[in-house]
């Protein structure tokens, strides 16, 4: 491209030492010559100065020269030695805007409609991930949109926590709206139902509360297993359940387990909670965890390989929102040290959290903490005692060898000291049965779990 | 022009300037001081382009003019005369003549006319700040040890002055870990500027025992320090500096208080383990009243020591060592205070009583 202004250099240092050219004139730049306001660029204001002082009929000649109108000559500050950018910065500065620029907002429209529904327009469908882990209850959500009040009603949904149940009810609520804005929806944790509760009967508005939800077209309750020990609101509740459901008004319930395993909480209105089944959200697969990683990334349109999304799902195994977080801590620091993800993993600089990070173990830790765990000595466990609770024990800890170890049928036997490899099949098949339906069972080997990684 | 001064006075003050007047090659006069009275009043001036240092010199006698000379020469041969003599400068055309009792010479100075003129601060817009100069000193030391020397990532090469809440803060980091000092509070103006790091060691090394107080004015692109009889120009870094609060984290759950010569100690002791892995030593704190700091070093062997204070969270992380002990020397209270996590997320270090300095070091992974 033809540049003036190298032109006009050459001919300014004709005029000038080559000492002095060389200080002043290297890295300045013609910003602008519109209607002879000219504006040259500089290093630092060290520069303005002197090349005011001392070169400006200097330069004023050599613009006129190459037939450049001039009636002001402006000097304008410029970082000219540009910080070497890596190329996957896209902006000259590395700076905290530049994440904002690069990161673009997840929407920030977080208002919620003037309804005051207490739903959160960020959570939608879209962006919920679907995957082995969650898509039973996905499918449902999705038919309660289709036909809110019909199939899946009440829809109690459960798992543990981070697992994305508020995403995928507001999620529902939210397209519920869309398909039809006169929907009347409330979304409300339990704990505001019964404070609320507490409020209206203390103001004697008892009849206006209960009267709030009889218009309702949809109910949504977050977190139901908060419920215990409130019995009143816990009657309300059932009284207000029983006449939605009778108008076959959609009613939605979230809690962290079955509403069987919730203490406190009426049979009548636990088995009401669960006539249309249960749905469980459960821990996310690797792949899972990847697909989760990749559509945040692209959200938030950051960039970041695909190896560091391997490592940051095969690392963190607690649940979505430690997930996310890790990832968003990932990509902040590799913001601030100017070097992408990946490099920030193998140079070591970044730990993945060490809690959601599972250690490897050893058999007999794994013998130790189950013994421990049912109270009994690692000896009276690994024998051929028939009782009932140091069965369960040892098919327990066979249980857990198989499938944290990944030890042989075998070596198992020898571990806990049974006959032979068809005792330890056994004991493994009773427990993934027993799995399925006994809950107690299930949180004490999540339990146990957390003691032997903790 | 001709002076008139104590060889102590000159001397101090060629010393302040000639620092920065060395190496440069394409244009010679930088390497000169600029000698100007002007009205009785003597200036000694030396520049880099990056930054300028002028000395208001106080003489006993002067003749008004301006030249220059070459710095370091100047001032190597002012520095090895006897104290108390009584020197005398002259300059004739570009001949500059100093006489001290016994000892004279002739150096051949350059015309003034080539040495460029400096940029000055518009006093009018200027953001002004004063600040005592025991506070600024120790306030600069103990943030600038984080600063970074990576060209590539200018905003890193500087410390950030910034207000917030009506305080003005110092800040700097070099991506590993970040030092920030709340400098002056119930400040009425806004700033957010870079300095070079090396021009505020220019600063303190030009402060004296008799320096009181710092001013420091602030212009779209300059800044420039006032300590009494010296002044020091500089550029700003004109980059963004990272958005350092959000790195501080807020949520540790393991909070300690600890002996400083203590945790020194131990941190040196582990940091000789660290060597030969990378130098990352391991900090774990176990309930009710034990905090350990160790480090593995597979071959060479293991070390371990523990302090006892109140611990009421269990949880383990690791640093670099040199990142760890630069973070505990530059707190300076007999007690101070810890808060990390086992998570990915930065140690905090305060001072107990003090707490406007904070210094966060970012985990490693081992």
């Amino acid at each position: 491209m033809y540049n003036v202004w190298e032109n006009i250099l050459a001919e300014i240092e004709q005029k000038v030492s080559p000492a002095n050219f060389s200080t002043w004139f290297k890295n300045t730049s013609l910003l602008s010559t519109k209607g002879g306001a000219i504006v040259i660029g500089v290093k630092n204001s060290f520069y303005v100065k002197q090349l005011r002082s001392k070169f400006i009929d200097i330069i004023k000649d050599a613009l006129l020269k190459n037939n450049i109108e001039v009636n002001t000559i402006d000097f304008e500050v410029q970082t000219s030695v540009k910080p070497k950018v890596r190329s996957r910065e896209v902006t000259g500065t590395v700076s905290a805007d530049s994440i904002s620029s690069r990161i673009k907002p997840i929407k920030n429209n977080i208002e919620s409609s003037a309804e005051n529904n207490g739903l959160n327009s960020k959570y939608t469908l879209d962006n919920f991930i679907i995957g082995s882990n969650n898509n039973v209850a996905a499918a449902a959500a999705k038919s309660i949109i289709d036909a809110p009040g019909t199939r899946c009603n009440p829809f109690f949904l459960y798992g543990g926590p981070g697992l994305g149940k508020t995403h995928l009810v507001q999620a529902i609520g939210n397209e519920l709206l869309k398909r039809n804005p006169n929907y009347k929806i409330l979304y409300t944790p339990i704990s505001h139902f019964y404070s609320d509760f507490i409020d209206a009967i203390q103001n004697g508005k008892g009849k206006e509360f209960s009267r709030k939800f009889e218009k309702l077209d949809c109910l949504i309750i977050d977190d139901f297993q908060f419920i215990v020990n409130k019995e009143k609101s816990q009657e309300e509740f059932f009284n207000i359940f029983n006449d939605l459901y009778q108008l076959n008004k959609q009613i939605i319930v979230t809690s962290d387990r079955l509403p069987s395993q919730i203490k406190t909480v009426d049979e009548r209105l636990a088995s009401r909670l669960t006539w249309a089944g249960a749905f469980d959200l459960q821990l996310p697969k690797f792949e899972d965890k990847c697909a989760i990683l990749r559509a945040k990334a692209e959200l938030m349109g950051a960039d970041i390989e695909p190896e560091a999304i391997e490592y940051i799902a095969e690392n963190v195994n607690t649940n979505i929102r430690d997930l996310e977080g890790e990832f968003s801590t990932i990509l902040l620091m590799s913001e601030v040290r100017g070097i992408t993800p990946l490099e920030l993993i193998e140079n070591g600089s970044v730990g993945i959290n060490k809690s959601s990070k599972l250690r490897p173990v050893s058999s007999k830790q794994v013998i130790d903490k189950v013994a421990k765990f049912y109270d009994l000595t690692v000896k009276e466990m690994c024998g051929k005692s028939r009782v009932a609770n140091i069965k369960t024990a040892r098919q327990v800890a066979m249980f857990l060898l198989s499938k944290e170890l990944s030890l042989s049928t075998t070596k198992i036997a020898l571990e806990v000291g049974v006959k032979d490899h068809t005792t330890v099949m056994h004991g493994i098949k009773k427990i993934e049965t027993d799995l399925k339906l006994n809950f107690v069972l299930r949180d004490q080997i999540e339990e146990i779990k957390e003691k032997i990684y903790g | 022009m001709e002076i008139e001064v104590t060889q102590e006075k000159l001397s101090k003050a060629l010393n302040n300037v000639s620092r920065i007047a060395v190496g440069r090659v394409t244009l010679p006069v930088l390497n000169n001081v600029l000698i100007r009275v002007d009205n009785k009043k003597v200036s000694l001036i030396t520049t880099n382009l990056d930054m300028a240092v002028v000395d208001y010199l106080p003489v006993s006698d002067s003749r008004d003019g301006v030249t220059t000379v070459p710095a370091r020469l100047l001032a190597e041969f002012v520095s090895n005369l006897p104290k108390g003599e009584k020197i005398k400068i002259t300059a004739e055309g570009t001949k500059v003549t100093i006489n001290a009792g016994k000892y004279s010479s002739t150096i051949n100075g350059s015309p003034a006319d080539d040495f460029p003129e400096l940029p000055e601060i518009n006093e009018e817009t200027a953001v002004v700040f004063k600040v005592g100069a025991d506070e600024f000193k120790n306030g600069i030391q103990s943030v600038s040890v984080a600063s970074s020397n990576d060209l590539s990532r200018p905003a890193l090469t500087g410390i950030y002055f910034n207000t917030f809440d009506k305080t003005l803060a110092i800040a700097a980091t070099d991506g590993y870990r970040l030092a920030v000092r709340k400098l002056i509070k119930n400040v009425q103006s806004e700033i957010k500027v870079i300095v070079p790091a090396t021009t505020l060691q220019e600063v303190l090394r030009a402060m004296s025992d008799n320096t009181e107080e710092v001013e420091i004015s602030f212009n779209e692109d300059l800044v420039r320090f006032r300590l009494g009889e010296v002044e020091i120009i500089s550029k700003l870094i004109d980059a963004s500096f990272p958005d350092y609060q959000r790195l501080i984290p807020k949520d540790n759950d393991i909070k300690l208080e600890l002996n400083r010569g203590e945790l020194l100690r131990v941190s040196k002791l582990a940091a000789l383990f660290a060597r030969s892995v990378n130098g990352v030593i391991i900090c774990e704190a176990k309930k009710p009243d034990t905090f350990s700091v160790k480090a593995i070093a597979s071959e060479l062997g293991e070390n371990e020591s523990t302090i006892t204070t109140e611990v009421s969270e269990d949880g383990k992380n690791s640093f670099n060592s040199r990142f760890f002990i630069d973070a505990i020397n530059a707190l300076d209270e007999k007690d101070i205070v810890i808060e990390f996590s086992s998570r990915v997320a930065p140690i905090i270090l305060r001072n107990k009583k003090n707490q406007d300095y904070t210094h966060i070091v970012m985990p490693i992974n081992k």
